[in-house]
C-alpha cells in the first residue's frame, strides 16, 4: 500500500482548513477498498462549496470521476461520471444547441456536487433544482454496493441523495436532461431599482420570465435600503439576434481568463472600498433600464471570469451567508437582515436576490423554500461570528434556512434540517458540527 | 494516433488536446492492457469529439501478437506506459518487483517501439513521442531502479532519434516531473512542482508542434535537473535525494 497522505483541505471560501486524508481513484473496486476500510468518509467534487459539507477524516476526491458515458444528442440526455463539471458539459452540449436545465452562479462545480447540493439557478421560480431534469444515478451507499437510483429504483436513496450533502453515500454517475436552446445567447433586460419595494414589485413584475435575479448594495441605509439592479433574461432565439452573431450563434469567441495571483492582503477590502465598488457598480448602468443581448458566460458565470477570486478575500478566508425566508414575510424580513448588515459595516461585495418558486415536496432535503433568498459574502474577521448569530436571530425569527453548500457557522436549528441521511460512514465536518450544536 | 498505455491520465489528457486543437485522426488506436478502463475512455471520446476508437489489448508482460499491431498504422504515436513499482527498500530486494520495473519500462517496451519505428522508417514520416522520466537523468536513492530503466529508455530514445532522422521520422522525448496522476497518488509531492495531466498534455503538445527533441513538463525541472546532474558525486552520494 502506498502511504496515504494527510494534506490540507479547504473549500472556495478558504475557511475552515483542515488536514485530512485525501484520496482519489478511478476503479469502482478500489473506490469500494476505500470506503470499506474507513469510517466518516466524504466525497468532494470540485471544493465549489464554501464552508466545510465537503471535509471529513477521509476525503474522496471524485476528480478522476472525469469521464462522459453517453450523449443522446436527438433527445437531449447525457450521461456523466460524477467528477465531470458542468463547464466541461457545457462545451459539449452548448455546440450541438443544448443547454443546463439549472446552473448556479458557477460552472465550476461537478456533477455529484449539484445533485449533493441539489443546486438551484435563476430560474429556480420557473424551472426548480436541479434534481427536476435528474434521472437516475448510481451510489456507492454505506454497504458498500452499487445502487442505481431514479423515481422508480431506489427512490428512498435517490430523494435522500438529492441535497443530502453527500452523507447517503458516493454518487459515481449521474444521467440527466438538457433543455434545447438556438443560440448561446440571453436576451438581458437589467432595470434599476431604487429600493426595496421597486425590487420587490420588480420580482412580482418578472415572473414570466425565465431567469432574474437581483444583484443588491447591501451598505445602504434609510430609504436607499435595497437599492438594486434587476437582471432578467430569457434564451435568445437566433432570429432576435444582432446579423454578426447569427451566424455561428451556438459558439462562443475563446475567452482570455485572468487569474488572481495571489490573497489579497488584509486591508484591501473594507467597508470604504466596498462602498467604492457597489457605487461603481451601481452607477456603472446610466439608465433606468437597458436591454441587449449578452453571451451564456456573461449571463450565468459573471464571476468565472477570473480565476481564484477568491483570493481577494486574503488569506483567511470567506464565508457566504444564504438564506431563504417564507414570502409573506419576505419584505421585512429583507428589511431587518439589511439594516443588520449596514449597521455592523461588514459590507458584501456581492449580494444577490432572488424570489425562489414553490419548493417540491418530493426532494424534502432540498435547501429552497418558496421566498426571498438573499446570498452574501463576508470577509472571515473577529467580528464575524457576532454578525453571523445577529443574521441567525432574524432568520429564525422569520421561519426561514441556511443553505448548508455555504454555512460553515449558523446556528443548527437552522441548518439541521437534512432527514434520512444518518449513517456512520458519511460524515462530514458539517454534520458532525450541526450535531453537536443541536444536542 | 497510436497511444500505447491508453489508460495513463497524460496519455488520455493529450488524446483529448490534439482533439481540442482540432487535429483529425479517422482512428484513433487505444493500446491497454486494461480493456474495461480503454473503453470508458472510448465512450468518452465519442461523446466529447465524435471521435472513433479502436482497443487493442497489449500486455508488455505477456506474448506481444505483432500480426495485430501490423494491421495499425498513423503518423503519430503518443507511448506512456510505465510503472513505478515499489521503491522502497523491500522493494529493491524483491526480485519480482525490480523485473517488473525493468521490464516495463525497458526491457519488454523496446521491441514495440521498435516496430512502430520501423514502421514510421518504412513510411518515412512521423512522429514517436515517448515519456521518459526526470528520474531516468541521475540515479538516485529513493528511485534508482524505476530511475535506470528510465535512463535506459531516455538513451534509447536519443538513438533512435538520431537514427531516424535522416529518414524523416522524429521522436520526443518528454521527461515529465511530478505530474497529478494516479501513479503519484498518496506521494507527498510539493505542488509547485507538479503538474495536472491537462497542464502536461498542453506543454507536451507545444513540444510535438515545435519539433523538440526533449522536453520537461514544468521549465522548473529543467533547472531543478541540471543542478542535480552537475553536483559532484563525492557530493552527491552522501545526499538524501
Amino acid at each position: 500500500m502506498k502511504p496515504n497522505f494527510i494534506q490540507k483541505v479547504t473549500n472556495w471560501g478558504n475557511f475552515p482548513v483542515v488536514e485530512k486524508e485525501i484520496k482519489s481513484e478511478d476503479s469502482i473496486e478500489k473506490i469500494k477498498d476505500f470506503v470499506r476500510n474507513n469510517n466518516e468518509v466524504i466525497a468532494r467534487g470540485n471544493g465549489r462549496c464554501y464552508g466545510d459539507a465537503s471535509l471529513s477524516e477521509h476525503i474522496f476526491s471524485t476528480k478522476r470521476l472525469n469521464k462522459f458515458i453517453s450523449f443522446d444528442r436527438l433527445n437531449g440526455v447525457i450521461e456523466c461520471e460524477s467528477g465531470v463539471l458542468l463547464s466541461e458539459i457545457l462545451e459539449v452540449i452548448v455546440p450541438q444547441g443544448y443547454f443546463l436545465y439549472v446552473t448556479p452562479g458557477t460552472k465550476f462545480i461537478s456533477v455529484g456536487g449539484a445533485i449533493a447540493s441539489d443546486v438551484h439557478g435563476k430560474n429556480h421560480h420557473a424551472e426548480g433544482c436541479f434534481s427536476e431534469y435528474l434521472e437516475t444515478f448510481s451510489l456507492l451507499n454505506e454497504n458498500c454496493e452499487v445502487i442505481t437510483c431514479s423515481r422508480t429504483q431506489n427512490e428512498d436513496k435517490f430523494w435522500a441523495t438529492i441535497g443530502g450533502m453527500g452523507l447517503t453515500g458516493i454518487i459515481l454517475s449521474a444521467k440527466f436532461k438538457l433543455k434545447n436552446i438556438e443560440t448561446a445567447y440571453i436576451r438581458q433586460e437589467s432595470i434599476k431599482a431604487e429600493n426595496l419595494d421597486e425590487i420587490f414589485k420588480l420580482f412580482d413584475e418578472s415572473e414570466s420570465w425565465t431567469y432574474n435575479v437581483a444583484w443588491i448594495d447591501c451598505l445602504q441605509t434609510g430609504k436607499n435600503i435595497g437599492r438594486s439592479i434587476m437582471m432578467r433574461g430569457e434564451h435568445a432565439f437566433k432570429h432576435e439576434l444582432p446579423k454578426k452573431l447569427q451566424q455561428n450563434p451556438l459558439r462562443l469567441k475563446q475567452k482570455f481568463i485572468p487569474k488572481v495571483p495571489f490573497y489579497f492582503p488584509d486591508f484591501m477590502l473594507n467597508k470604504w472600498s466596498v462602498k467604492l465598488f457597489n457605487y461603481l457598480y451601481y452607477s456603472k448602468q446610466q439608465k433606468k433600464e437597458v436591454k441587449n443581448f449578452v453571451d451564456y458566460e456573461t449571463f450565468f458565470y459573471p464571476l468565472d471570469v477570473v480565476n481564484d477570486w477568491n483570493k481577494i478575500y486574503g488569506k483567511k478566508g470567506f464565508i457566504q451567508y444564504q438564506m431563504v425566508i417564507p414570502k409573506e414575510k419576505g419584505k421585512a424580513g429583507m428589511k431587518k437582515i439589511l439594516e443588520t448588515i449596514a449597521k455592523s459595516g461588514n459590507g458584501s461585495f456581492l449580494a444577490v436576490l432572488k424570489l425562489f418558486g414553490k419548493e417540491n415536496p418530493s426532494a424534502y432535503n432540498s435547501f429552497p423554500l418558496e421566498g426571498y433568498t438573499l446570498a452574501l459574502d463576508f470577509k472571515v474577521n473577529p467580528k464575524l461570528a457576532k454578525l453571523v448569530s445577529d443574521l441567525d436571530e432574524i432568520v429564525e425569527e422569520f421561519g426561514g434556512r441556511i443553505y448548508l453548500t455555504k454555512d460553515s457557522m449558523s446556528k443548527s436549528s437552522l441548518t439541521n434540517y437534512l432527514r434520512n441521511v444518518q449513517n456512520p460512514k458519511f460524515v462530514s465536518v458539517q454534520h458532525k458540527r450541526i450535531l453537536s450544536n443541536s444536542n | 494516433m497510436i497511444v500505447l498505455g491508453s489508460n495513463s491520465e497524460i496519455a488520455q489528457a493529450f488524446v483529448e488536446k490534439v482533439l481540442e486543437a482540432g487535429e483529425k485522426y479517422p482512428v484513433i488506436y487505444l493500446l491497454t492492457s486494461n480493456h474495461e478502463t480503454a473503453e470508458k475512455f472510448a465512450r468518452h471520446l465519442d461523446v466529447k469529439f465524435f471521435q472513433r476508437t479502436e482497443i487493442i489489448e497489449l500486455d508488455l508482460m505477456r506474448e506481444i501478437d505483432y500480426t495485430q499491431l501490423d494491421e495499425i498504422n498513423s503518423d503519430l504515436l503518443f507511448c506512456a506506459t510505465g510503472y513505478l513499482g515499489e521503491n522502497t527498500e523491500e522493494g529493491l530486494y524483491n526480485n519480482k518487483n525490480t523485473e517488473i520495473i525493468i521490464d516495463i519500462n525497458y526491457a519488454k517496451l523496446i521491441p514495440v517501439l521498435n516496430f512502430f519505428a520501423g514502421k514510421m522508417e518504412r513510411q518515412r514520416s512521423g512522429t514517436l513521442i515517448v515519456l521518459s522520466s526526470v528520474a531516468g537523468d541521475r540515479g538516485r536513492e529513493s528511485n534508482f531502479i524505476y530511475g535506470s530503466a528510465k535512463a535506459g529508455l531516455s538513451a534509447y530514445l536519443s538513438g533512435l532519434r538520431n537514427y531516424l532522422f535522416s529518414r524523416k521520422v522524429h521522436v520526443l522525448t518528454i521527461k515529465p516531473g511530478f505530474v497529478d496522476t494516479k501513479m503519484t497518488e498518496g506521494l507527498p509531492l510539493n505542488p509547485a512542482l507538479t503538474a495536472t495531466p491537462k497542464q502536461a498534455a498542453e506543454e507536451i503538445y507545444k513540444a510535438f508542434r515545435k519539433k523538440k527533441n526533449t522536453a520537461y513538463v514544468l521549465p522548473v525541472w529543467e533547472i531543478i535537473m541540471l543542478i542535480i546532474k552537475n553536483i559532484p558525486e563525492f557530493i552527491f552520494k552522501k545526499l538524501k535525494l
